[in-house]
């Protein structure tokens, strides 16, 4: 029996007000690949940001356990040294920022140890190209002036530089063409060969095709309504979300 | 907002200056002149200190220098001449040196280029002053960078003033980093007097604790097709205050001259004051002049990706303040003087409660 490396437990999120979350449960074992999808607006973002620790979504109950400890109040910053990543669906820019040197900052700050300039390089030129991409990003600053896929395709390059137990990807897939999806779907596939988890929010399953998901669950009006295999990202495919909310909510 | 209270910022009366400042020691080309300022000594200097021009471009500051002075340079380039290393000059202003008074001059005859780096610095502790004249004459061709660096103990005071004639297709470009002293007067008047006459002015400042910054940059448009351009990057934390004064001036005569000014300002904390005033002034029609200002505090959504990688408030801060100082910092062009600028403003950083 693997490790649960993250529950969900009674989960409700309040943003400016308005309950999103109405009361999610999950379970994330070490190793595993969960899928959620869902809807516009059913909660799927909100989820994300909330397990990251983003300060506007406010927890209102429920718990978020990951390896055994209560982190509902921890900040992003200390989630992020536990192990949890979150590849946003629409990266910042930090224009001054190149992205070798954040991604070194970001290196010592998670692992608490100090990069060297050389290995760094080494281990960063390794990784861009598994990802393919071109070593000149390097010396870009941060995401600024990167079209929609090279933001995504940086964010998996972050991602693999570094390693966490728990990779949230929210929306990775949108917004890429073919070649970036199958890169894209390769750095998420490496990573979890190392027995680290996955959790995929997404409204396509476009993704879906190159990974193998333990679980597919679906995601409506704030709530996991169904958890199934890959039929059930099938079965959206074929019949779409409307089908679903009348077959699944409850109401 | 009046920062400078004129009770508290009077001239010290012991004003000696032992130590040695230019630190210069390589062969300068033929004609050129290095020296220290000296009342009776300075024949270039003093032909360009009773320029007519200069009586205009006085502020009520500059005649107690002018009178006062115990350092300061005198810099002349012959026609033609380039002098390709930078000159550097050192105040390091300490418990038996307490005051620098300096005014500089620097004359740049026609189509000749230097660049002059002066850093202020003051021991921890020490009720520092400075106060300073710069005065550059950049003739037709000529090019002067100036960089000026002052960082200063959170004990020192220092006002420094800048000016700037440039003829012909003159240009003098000047860099200014204002990281430290309790209370800090940075002004700059450049008058674009030819055809095609040019001057940029790049700077940074950073106000921390209970700093009062007192920043006017003017760039006066006299020549026809004259550009201008300043460029500021400021961060504000503690209780720091600012004032910034932009003035384009468009004179009669500045016809198809271009000004452009951006202000921009990062306010991370709440405590702090900031006040911007652009002015725009022209006396003909066919001139541009632009202006950008903004003053806000850090992203909320920007703080929330870095620190999602790890990063902690304050080191998230701290990288988008020096993200934004950046390009003005990566226009010094040497490499020891940049990083010494980012390790005071990573200093001043870790000193803060941020």
């Amino acid at each position: 029996m693997k490790k649960t490396l993250l529950e969900i437990k009674d989960l409700k999120v309040n943003v400016e007000e308005k309950e999103i979350i109405k009361g999610l449960n999950l379970q994330i074992h070490e190793g595993e690949i969960h899928i959620i999808m869902g809807p516009n607006g059913s909660g799927k973002s909100t989820l994300a940001y909330t397990l990251m620790g983003h300060p506007k979504y406010e927890i209102s109950d429920g718990e978020i356990i990951f390896e055994d400890e209560l982190i509902n109040d921890l900040r992003a910053d200390e989630r992020a040294k536990k192990g949890i990543f979150l590849s946003f669906q629409y990266p910042e820019e930090i224009p001054g920022v190149t992205v070798e040197e954040f991604l070194r900052t970001a290196k010592t700050s998670v692992t608490g140890k100090y990069q060297g300039i050389m290995a760094f390089k080494k281990l960063l030129k390794e990784k861009m190209e598994e990802l393919e991409m071109d070593e000149e990003y390097a010396t870009r600053y941060l995401n600024q002036g990167f079209s929609g896929g090279e933001k995504k395709k940086n964010e998996i390059l972050q991602m693999s530089i570094l390693d966490p137990k728990l990779a949230i990807l929210d929306e990775t897939d949108s917004g890429l063409d073919v070649d970036a999806i199958r890169i894209v779907a390769e750095g998420v596939k490496r990573v979890h060969d190392k027995d680290k988890s996955i959790l995929v929010i997404t409204h396509y399953n476009k993704l879906l095709d190159y990974l193998n998901p333990d679980y597919v669950h679906i995601l409506l009006d704030g709530k996991i309504v169904k958890t199934g295999g890959m039929e059930l990202a099938e079965e959206i495919d074929k019949r779409g979300y409307e089908h679903i909310r009348a077959k699944y909510s409850v109401h | 907002m009046k920062i400078i209270d004129s009770e508290i910022y009077s001239l010290p009366k012991d004003i000696d200056y032992k130590k040695e400042y230019l630190k210069f020691e390589a062969a300068l080309p033929e004609g050129v002149i290095l020296e220290k300022i000296n009342k009776d000594k300075n024949e270039i200097a003093l032909d360009y200190l009773i320029a007519k021009e200069f009586e205009e471009a006085k502020d009520q500051l500059t005649p107690l220098v002018e009178e006062s002075y115990n350092t300061g340079v005198v810099f002349y380039l012959p026609k033609d001449v380039k002098v390709d290393q930078p000159i550097k000059i050192e105040f390091n202003m300490d418990d038996d040196n307490p005051v620098v008074i300096n005014q500089n001059i620097i004359v740049a005859d026609t189509a000749s280029e230097a660049t002059i780096i002066i850093d202020y610095t003051s021991s921890e502790g020490v009720e520092a002053f400075h106060q300073g004249i710069t005065k550059i004459f950049a003739k037709d061709k000529a090019k002067i960078n100036v960089i000026k660096i002052q960082r200063m103990d959170n004990k020192a005071k220092s006002s420094d003033t800048n000016i700037g004639f440039i003829k012909g297709q003159g240009q003098i470009n000047w860099i200014s980093v204002e990281l430290g002293s309790a209370i800090t007067v940075s002004h700059y008047s450049n008058y674009l007097e030819g055809e095609a006459s040019g001057s940029n002015l790049s700077s940074i400042y950073l106000g921390d604790g209970n700093r009062k910054i007192d920043l006017e940059y003017s760039m006066i448009h006299k020549g026809p097709r004259s550009i201008s351009n300043i460029e500021t990057k400021g961060v504000l934390m503690d209780e720091a205050e600012k004032i910034f004064k932009g003035n384009l001036d468009f004179k009669k005569g500045a016809r198809r001259s271009k000004g452009v000014e951006e202000e921009y300002v990062i306010l991370l904390d709440p405590t702090v004051k900031a006040d911007s005033i652009p002015a725009l002034l022209c006396h003909e029609d066919d001139v541009e002049g632009e202006h950008a200002a903004s003053a806000g505090q850090i992203n909320e959504s920007k703080l929330f990706y870095l620190m999602s990688r790890g990063l902690d408030e304050r080191k998230a801060k701290k990288l988008i303040v020096e993200a934004s100082f950046r390009p003005i910092i990566d226009k010094i062009p040497f490499e020891d003087y940049r990083q010494i600028v980012i390790d005071e403003v990573e200093r001043r950083f870790m000193d803060d409660k941020n």
